[in-house]
């Protein structure tokens, strides 16, 4: 990348990160919605920490951190991927094809966006929530690496959904994704461990690729600040946004040959 | 005094002929937005299958994922599936409800609502219809639930009125939602309305039985749960689902408050839809 180049991504970047900022009707109900839910867990299943396969806890809202932080940076991920879709759309991604801008950085610079949001809203999600009980066993290293997984999960799934963005140009498109997420995200151990559940819902927990990404920021709330906490953390979401990022290049690269 | 009297039966004749004709019109009214309303359904399946699938999706990730809920000591089944299943059908109920003031902002915003107002309609049809087309899809929502659920392991506790009192609770449901949801698009008249009627809904399910018992819920939840009336509707289409010597199980007592709930939340939202249908006719 020239010199050229990583001014126009952060430019780009620059004015993404403004855009989620500046709209908070949109970017709101991604953080409030996932502390509403912790709040009403932890009320609903605070008596379930004493069932046999629940992991050891100080209260159901410790154990619900971790979820919480994917279930708001998976929202909030659909609305960045959403805004690339909504460029297509009103011309200004054609804009910026005809001038001499570096075209990795329109991808780029559209996702820095959202991995600024998912680190934001991670550390907000985490200093809401320690007040009432959601410690962190392995202390300021640990939200750290919380908040750097957030934001990698972040770049994760918004690479995923800016190749649904590429690839339709329709930010209706994108929003239909989100029912999908949902699905995945209640069909994973984000709200209950996997060992309480039986049979195939088990499975289907076990599989799911949410899961592993709730199951490493969980380590760290609740294991401490080890080698393999920190690892499974951050290592799974660098490694699924690497893939991710390599199918929203070829997406980009699709686009443009088509344009 | 013979012409004054000659009036008087005049008028008195004309305004029976007039109510006679109006409450025609009414039903008839009301039975041609029942159709068309039926004839969307069938035309844009896309707009129904998620009231189709909702409580399904509620029902199994619910049962699956919450299923260790049922070794708590002092919850009502041992089945998930059987907590979660009426669960499942009071959300698509509901959502079925505030659909029609998603579909009355697309006819507001499209002027087919403009050209309905303008026509010699009865304005208490334009609510009625509407309201009874939810009713047959929530009864089809039903029954495609109960299959499902039967299934996947629900079983009745008290036979055929398990799936009445689940029913008659799914309807109400509806029905408060359907008028609150056509109030709102009356008030609102844009997609604002939408997203209010989304969430007021969602919130006041979530903050009552929804997801487990009174006796297993701890802290601020309890104290709202306690007094939400959504809680007596659950505890009514739950109750012939729960195990017999649970005290949830089907009884008078278990399925009056439900009742009253239903009747005096349908009655209060259809009036807020009747008051800002009228407040746009002025």
């Amino acid at each position: 990348m020239t010199t050229n180049s990583i001014r126009q991504t952060l430019a780009l970047g620059k004015r993404s990160t403004l855009e989620l900022f500046r709209q908070p009707a949109i970017v709101l109900p991604s953080m409030i919605f996932p502390l509403f839910f912790s709040f009403l867990g932890n009320s609903s299943f605070g008596r379930t920490t004493s069932l046999p396969g629940f992991p050891k806890v100080s209260s159901y809202l410790q154990f619900q951190l971790a979820g919480t932080i994917v279930q708001g940076v998976l929202f909030g991920s659909v609305t960045g991927a959403a805004a690339l879709a909504t460029d297509i759309e009103n011309g200004f991604f054609d804009r910026l094809l005809a001038s001499p801008t570096s075209r990795t950085g329109i991808l780029f610079g559209r996702l820095a966006g959202s991995v600024l949001f998912g680190a934001f809203s991670t550390a907000v999600f985490i200093f809401a929530l320690l007040p009432f009980g959601a410690d962190v066993s392995a202390g300021i290293r640990g939200i750290i690496a919380m908040i750097i997984s957030g934001a990698l999960i972040s770049l994760a799934v918004g690479a995923l959904m800016s190749s649904v963005a590429l690839k339709t140009g329709s930010s209706e498109a994108v929003q239909g994704t989100f029912p999908l997420l949902f699905i995945l995200l209640f069909f994973s151990s984000a709200f209950f461990p996997r060992e309480t559940m039986s049979g195939i819902y088990k499975t289907i927990a076990g599989f799911n690729p949410i899961s592993h990404l709730v199951e490493g920021i969980r380590a760290l709330s609740l294991d401490g600040f080890t080698a393999s906490a920190t690892a499974r953390a951050v290592l799974v979401p660098f490694a699924i946004a690497i893939v991710a990022l390599f199918i929203a290049n070829s997406q980009l690269n699709k686009r443009l040959r088509s344009n | 005094m013979n012409t004054a009297t000659g009036t008087s039966t005049i008028t008195s004749t004309s305004t029976m002929i007039h109510e006679k004709d109006l409450h025609t019109t009414t039903m008839r009214s009301a039975g041609q937005l029942i159709k068309r309303s039926l004839i969307n359904t069938r035309r844009l399946p896309s707009a129904f299958i998620p009231t189709l699938a909702m409580p399904i999706f509620n029902m199994v990730s619910f049962s699956g994922t919450f299923f260790a809920l049922t070794k708590l000591p002092g919850f009502p089944t041992d089945r998930s599936i059987n907590w979660f299943m009426p669960l499942g059908l009071a959300m698509g109920s509901a959502f079925s409800g505030v659909g029609l003031g998603f579909s009355l902002i697309r006819d507001l915003e499209n002027g087919f609502y403009d050209r309905l107002r303008m026509s010699p309609t009865s304005r208490i049809s334009l609510i009625v219809g509407p309201v009874l087309a939810t009713w047959i899809r929530v009864t089809l929502v039903a029954i495609f639930v109960f299959i499902v659920g039967g299934l996947l392991g629900a079983r009745p506790t008290a036979g055929v009125l398990s799936y009445v009192c689940s029913l008659v609770a799914a309807l109400g449901i509806s029905t408060i939602g359907a008028g609150w949801g056509l109030g709102l698009a009356f008030r609102f008249q844009d997609m604002r309305g939408a997203a209010i009627m989304q969430l007021s809904i969602f919130l006041t399910m979530f903050m009552s039985t929804a997801q487990v018992p009174l006796n297993v819920m701890t802290g601020w939840l309890h104290a709202v749960a306690r007094i939400n009336p959504i809680t007596n509707i659950f505890r009514l289409s739950r109750s012939g689902w729960v195990n017999e010597s649970s005290t949830g199980y089907m009884s008078w007592s278990n399925a009056y408050g439900g009742l009253i709930a239903i009747t005096v939340l349908s009655v209060l939202s259809l009036i807020f839809a009747v008051r800002s249908l009228q407040k746009i006719d002025k």
